[in-house]
């Protein structure tokens, strides 16, 4: 048993520090993990500021993350449903109606999409 | 008494407006059940904004009250009977598929191996 124990404490190798210099070509480290696929902020907030973007009734270039969908665009009430709906989809949600009501502006929608625990 | 605009009058005015909000958040999303194609969609829910637009300057607040309510059942009247739900929401496949196991029970990694770590 003690045989073994001091065989493997020899045979071990030791783990050396991985740094990030060492895969600079690489980018980003892709690991296979289930449990870390929740967005990143930056990201939901870019995807919901593209989306807005391409909405037919909104000037581009008015869109920042804090706009509110009503007083800075211009938008009507049924035009907040809608982009309300196109955030559902992009991120595979499903909002409670009562939730959607009450998401008016942009950074509500941001808020909500990445605390939401199944958003993708 | 029609010139009067006290709080409750505004106070039914804001849930008539949410009712409505609610209403057309139902009913374009049964637009995309039944109009799966996106172009055929996108027609359908142009026609669908042009029956809302088409009474939103309405003031009285009964007549409000019945288009509100002709909507309703004519939303009812529509519903997929097969609508599509997200898999992880109430009502969609994989809801209460994997719930979360109750508190204190872990795994055991050894099992049967305690003798020899």
């Amino acid at each position: 048993m003690a045989l073994r124990n001091t065989l493997l404490r020899h045979l071990r190798v030791p783990v050396t520090g991985f740094n990030q210099s060492q895969i600079g070509f690489l980018g980003s480290i892709c690991a296979f993990s289930s449990h870390d696929d929740h967005l990143s902020k930056q990201d939901v907030v870019d995807r919901v500021l593209d989306v807005i973007k391409s909405f037919p009734k909104v000037d581009p270039a008015k869109v920042t993350p804090e706009v509110h969908f009503q007083k800075d665009l211009g938008l009507d009430s049924l035009d907040t449903v809608e982009i309300v709906m196109a955030i559902e989809e992009e991120f595979k949600l499903e909002i409670p109606d009562k939730e959607a009501d009450k998401i008016d502006s942009c950074p509500l929608a941001i808020e909500y999409v990445f605390n939401h625990p199944m958003s993708s | 008494m029609s010139g009067v605009s006290t709080a409750a009058y505004f106070a039914r005015r804001a849930a008539q407006k949410e009712r409505v909000r609610i209403l057309y958040r139902r009913a374009l999303k049964d637009t995309l059940n039944w109009a799966v194609h996106r172009h055929i969609f996108y027609r359908d829910a142009s026609d669908l904004r042009e029956k809302f637009n088409a009474n939103q300057d309405v003031e009285d607040v009964d007549r409000i009250d019945k288009l509100i309510a002709h909507g309703e059942a004519e939303y009812d009247k529509w519903r997929h009977p097969d609508p599509y739900i997200v898999p992880w929401a109430p009502g969609g496949s994989k809801f209460c598929r994997n719930p979360t196991p109750p508190a204190g029970i872990e795994i055991v990694y050894n099992y049967g191996q305690e003798d020899n770590p």
